[in-house]
């Protein structure tokens, strides 16, 4: 067989075949997961390992100070008697402060609290995020705008939301309130932030109009990574819009849902400067939690080891959050 | 002197090889494409000459010095990659004389490198263009000129094209080639697509597994393939291949026999080979008499017919219950033919066929190693002939 | 490790910048207003709503800012002040109130910033842009560091700072040894800050291209020179969305700066609006005045960077 013939033969199909997989590299998915997880044999390995040190490890110092030092430190501290002005003994070590928070009604109701906080906040929060995500992802004019209303309350300070929303809980003069009566719905009205049938409810409104923006943020970059062929297929297949978004979209928002929901729940288990700056370090039984107990323990009535304990507790309670989280997601090489 | 040589290289991650005891020899000057199916460790092995991955066993030489553990930038050597990885905050002058730069070059050396490299790929006057205001075709060329200006012993390749359209691909294919000659630089070039290594290399390595299954000028490796991963490998649409067994007077099968005196090809009664026979060398019988050794006629039916434009390809049933495996064109029950393109053919039609015995090649069907690549009876020389660079893989 | 890829910043994204926006402008004013049925005007009308509902209490405040005393008992709060009942007095004086606050906030944040967006700049490349066998696990450290409730800290954290006695040590510079607190409060924004912003910066590092680097390392660059030349040069982005993340997060924050800081004069805006509020229990005009105040340079910086805070906070996924 005459070469040029040969050669026309081998480019005419080698064309088509290299069109197909244009954006494969030469060894294929492997080669790039060889690259980033095993290195590149043990020498080159440690070479890049004592080229890497001076960039990494000053930060990571500083965090396994403050960060896991810390925590270590913390638990320590939890196992001494440490009260009051002095200094904590390290000598006896025992789980005494634990024992005591077995026995302390504050304690379980601010548990209990906790995690009415964390559960209903997370739900409500991502409900009504899902909810205003999808209503911006219907091609509307001036997306952006409504997306910068609606994340705005976010970039605030918790202490500056707290001072709004005692004026928007305010009894005679509250905005909510107000507009109740204005509606003729005087029965509703209620003292929110007073009355401890209310409080809750009213911390987590109050917590949800602040996270509900991040919640669609999270959601809308899901929803946008969905091809519009599957709305389109949903629509020729002649599903409503209520059912595509339920059987079809939905389902798809798993991780999207995930993640949220780790950062809404871990941000439960340390939100502080919201109710502290509506109650003080004593917000009453009815919306204690676990870390305004733990202020309260260590900050204003020096019990450090006590406080500790129930840092601790919270550690773990976040540890039980992210651990798995983190886990499969490192499994999965997402990190 | 920008020779290269691996010796015994194996590149084992934690759990697979990537690279298994490869030899090559690539002498100064020469163009050598690493082909391969994706994940047979071709890339793997341009990155330890690049020095970007380091061999688990085994050495590197370049330039007769050896290099297996130097740093990459410490091996004379400059690299293309697939992504072009221009630095997209760099001006094209400032691209092309990074690494000059980074070596302390005086200014001079650099304008005028830069300058000669940048006509060598057509850039003149484009020098301070940003990557993003250039075409992809451009970009490459700005790769290119990066890699020359650094006069390095060799040039490693790495799918530069891949991410070209089909035609800018061609002809860049062209320019390569050209610029190979003006520089007469050694190449090391990796590619999947065959065409890329057919046209342009001096000699074809192809890897499969981790290993090397021949390296041979381009037409060599077309018509003398080492085995059976080489004969499928090389070659578009793939050569058909007959698994069966030699008998007293040839081969035989469920399907077709072809005579033959084994003693002449160091094979004996009872031996499993494999025929293969690529498309070309199948004719229908009343052509077939044109040809100077055809061999018995085979009867078939004809199934699914692709006419191409200047030619047909025809896909024949050896036997009747089998469906064509339009997949697998090499399954045992079906030949592919071409044909001329004036050919008058139907589906389902009865069609015998002869095959070119002068191009009839012998598979161990065992170890896949070639037997013999023409069945025209010459002096009994048992094994392959003109595979002498290639690895068994036993 | 961000699970909704589109959230992280994925390379300059001029390209793919909105797909709502191209499909809008492919079709003509015509189709668009054919298109304006019964389901489209109910839509605005609910989005109107919420944007009504978010910004309710932002407003509410505003206008109760504005008004005397007398005027916000006897006004809807959602009503602007009515003419003789108009007033700037609570802006004036919640401002003189808080001025020494701002200026402490500034002193604390734009170090802390920097600092933190600096070391977490550097942790990302040193764990995503070489390769090193277990640097997922000291990614892994860090990552969970974003996650860490900081009571769990703030015992030790205390303890520590009384340990060390920056008092004494900033003793040799007197204006500098009164700002101990402040000093410690820094150092200590910037370490907690590590974290995410390592997370940030790594979901950016790792678009960018290996064999870009590969082929400056090819050329004979060493990984500071990778980083000073091309890493660095190309972070400008991400830079931007770290920092304003970094800067709001550290001005809204109250915990820290209330378990460390001890002198007055140190307090920053955050515990000064704090005591505002609860010194000033029924001088609500005062109280919206001093938020205003307080949230102003958040307030800024979102309104003018809103898309990097986007990109911040959905970042930490």
């Amino acid at each position: 067989m005459n070469p040029m013939d040969l050669v026309s033969r081998l480019v005419r199909s080698a064309d088509d075949e290299a069109h197909e997989d244009a954006d494969v590299r030469t060894d294929g998915g492997t080669a790039t997961s060889e690259r980033q997880g095993s290195g590149r044999g043990f020498l080159a390995s440690n070479r890049n390992l004592v080229e890497s040190l001076p960039f990494w490890l000053p930060p990571a110092l500083l965090v396994g100070l403050f960060v896991y030092g810390a925590i270590g430190w913390n638990v320590l501290i939890s196992l001494t008697d440490w009260e009051g002005l002095g200094s904590p003994e390290y000598g006896s070590l025992d789980l005494s402060m634990y024992a005591q928070l077995l026995g302390d009604d504050t304690f379980i109701i601010a548990f209990r609290n906790t995690l009415v906080l964390l559960i209903a906040f997370t739900v409500v929060s991502l409900a009504v995020g899902l909810v205003v995500a999808i209503l911006v992802d219907q091609r509307i004019r001036f997306e952006n705008t409504f997306r910068t209303v609606y994340l705005l309350p976010m970039s605030l300070s918790f202490v500056v939301t707290a001072i709004f929303w005692s004026w928007m809980y305010n009894f005679e003069i509250g905005m909510i309130n107000q507009l109740l009566r204005l509606a003729g719905l005087d029965f509703l009205t209620q003292q929110w932030i007073s009355d401890p049938q209310w409080k809750m409810a009213a911390i987590i409104f109050a917590l949800m109009w602040q996270f509900s923006g991040y919640c669609m943020v999270v959601y809308l970059a899901g929803l946008r990574a969905i091809p519009t062929e599957q709305y389109e297929a949903a629509r020729t297949d002649g599903a409503s819009t209520l059912r595509m978004y339920w059987r079809i979209i939905v389902p798809q928002l798993r991780a999207s849902t995930t993640s949220a929901a780790v950062v809404l729940m871990v941000f439960a288990l340390k939100a502080f400067d919201f109710l502290y700056v509506l109650f003080g370090d004593t917000p009453g039984p009815s919306v204690d939690i676990l870390s305004v107990m733990m202020f309260r323990e260590a900050f204003s009535t020096t019990n450090w080891a006590y406080g500790s304990a129930i840092a601790t507790v919270l550690f773990l309670m976040a540890l039980s959050v992210i651990g798995p989280y983190l886990l499969t997601q490192y499994r999965r090489g997402d990190l | 002197m920008g020779d290269v040589k691996l010796e015994n290289v194996t590149k084992r991650y934690e759990d697979v090889t990537a690279v298994d005891n490869m030899n090559i020899q690539i002498h100064d000057g020469e163009f050598v494409c690493l082909v391969g199916p994706s994940g047979c460790g071709k890339s793997t092995t341009m990155e330890m000459v690049a020095g970007l991955t380091m061999p688990t066993e085994g050495t590197v030489h370049i330039a007769g010095r050896e290099v297996t553990n130097l740093p990459p930038k410490d091996r004379g050597v400059a690299m293309v990659f697939q992504n072009i990885a221009l630095f997209p905050h760099m001006d094209v002058y400032d691209n092309i004389s990074f690494g000059l730069r980074l070596r302390n070059f005086e200014k001079d050396e650099i304008d005028r490198r830069v300058d000669k490299a940048a006509e060598v790929v057509q850039l003149e006057g484009m020098l301070d263009r940003m990557p993003d205001e250039m075409s992809g075709g451009q970009r490459q060329r700005v790769a290119i000129a990066r890699a020359i200006v650094r006069q390095p012993d060799v040039f490693l390749m790495d799918e530069p094209l891949a991410n070209l359209d089909a035609k800018l691909r061609v002809h860049m294919r062209t320019e390569l080639q050209r610029l190979h000659k003006d520089l007469e630089t050694t190449v090391i070039y990796v590619t999947h697509d065959q065409a890329e290594a057919m046209t342009m290399s001096d000699r074809i390595a192809i890897i499969d597994g981790g290993q090397l299954q021949q390296i041979d000028p381009p037409l060599e490796c077309y018509n003398q393939p080492a085995n059976l991963f080489v004969a499928g490998f090389i070659g578009s649409p793939s050569m058909n291949f007959v698994e069966g067994e030699v008998t007293e007077n040839g081969f035989t099968s469920e399907y077709m026999d072809v005579e033959f005196d084994p003693s002449n090809y160091g094979v004996s009664a009872g031996d499993k080979v494999t025929l293969g026979v690529r498309p070309e060398d199948i004719y229908p019988a009343e052509s077939g008499r044109s040809i100077s050794s055809p061999t018995g006629e085979i009867r078939t039916k004809t199934d699914v017919i692709e006419p191409m434009g200047d030619e047909i390809f025809i896909y024949l049933l050896l036997s009747e219950e089998v469906e064509t495996d339009l997949e697998d064109p090499a399954a045992s029950n079906q030949l592919l033919i071409s044909v001329p393109p004036d050919s008058d053919v139907e589906e389902d039609q009865d069609m015998s066929v002869v095959l070119d015995r002068n191009k009839i090649h012998l598979f161990d069907t065992e170890s896949g190693q070639a037997i013999e690549h023409s069945l025209v009876a010459s002096p009994a020389a048992s094994g392959a002939s003109g595979t002498s660079g290639a690895e068994s893989d036993d | 490790m961000a699970t909704d890829a589109p959230a992280a910043p994925a390379e300059p994204s001029d390209d793919q910048a909105d797909p709502t926006e191209t499909r809008e402008s492919d079709r003509g004013l015509g189709d668009q207003l054919r298109d304006v049925g019964p389901g489209r005007v109910a839509l605005y009308a609910v989005l109107l709503a919420l944007g009504a509902f978010y910004l309710a209490p932002l407003e509410s405040g505003l206008l109760t800012a504005f008004k005397t005393q007398e005027a916000f008992f006897s006004t809807t709060p959602f009503a602007p002040p009515p003419i003789d009942g108009t007033t700037v007095a609570p802006w004036l004086s919640a401002f003189d109130t808080l001025s020494g606050g701002l200026v402490n906030s500034f002193i604390l944040v734009v170090p802390a910033t920097l600092i933190s967006a600096l070391l977490g700049s550097l942790a990302a490349y040193g764990l995503t842009n070489i390769d090193w066998r277990g640097q997922l696990v000291v990614l892994l450290l860090f990552v969970a560091g974003v996650f860490i409730p900081y009571q769990a800290v703030l015992v030790p954290l205390t303890r520590f700072w009384t340990m060390v006695g920056l008092n004494d040590l900033l003793a040799f510079w007197e204006p500098l040894a009164s700002r101990a607190d402040l000093v410690a409060l820094i150092i200590t924004h910037a370490a907690y800050g590590i974290p995410i912003c390592t997370v940030l910066f790594r979901s950016f590092y790792s678009t960018i291209d290996g064999e870009m680097l590969e082929a400056a390392r090819l050329d004979g660059a060493s990984a500071a020179t990778i980083y000073r030349r091309i890493i660095l040069p190309l972070s400008g982005p991400i830079f931007a969305v770290t920092l304003i993340y970094q800067f709001t997060q550290i001005w809204n924050d109250l915990l820290f700066a209330l378990v460390l800081l001890s002198s007055p004069e140190n307090q920053v805006v955050t515990i000064a609006l704090n005591k505002l509020k609860g010194s000033m229990v029924q001088q609500y005009n005062l109280q919206m005045a001093g938020a205003f105040i307080a949230a102003l340079p958040t307030l800024l910086v979102y309104v003018l960077f809103g898309e990097q805070f986007a990109e911040g906070v959905a970042g930490e996924t």
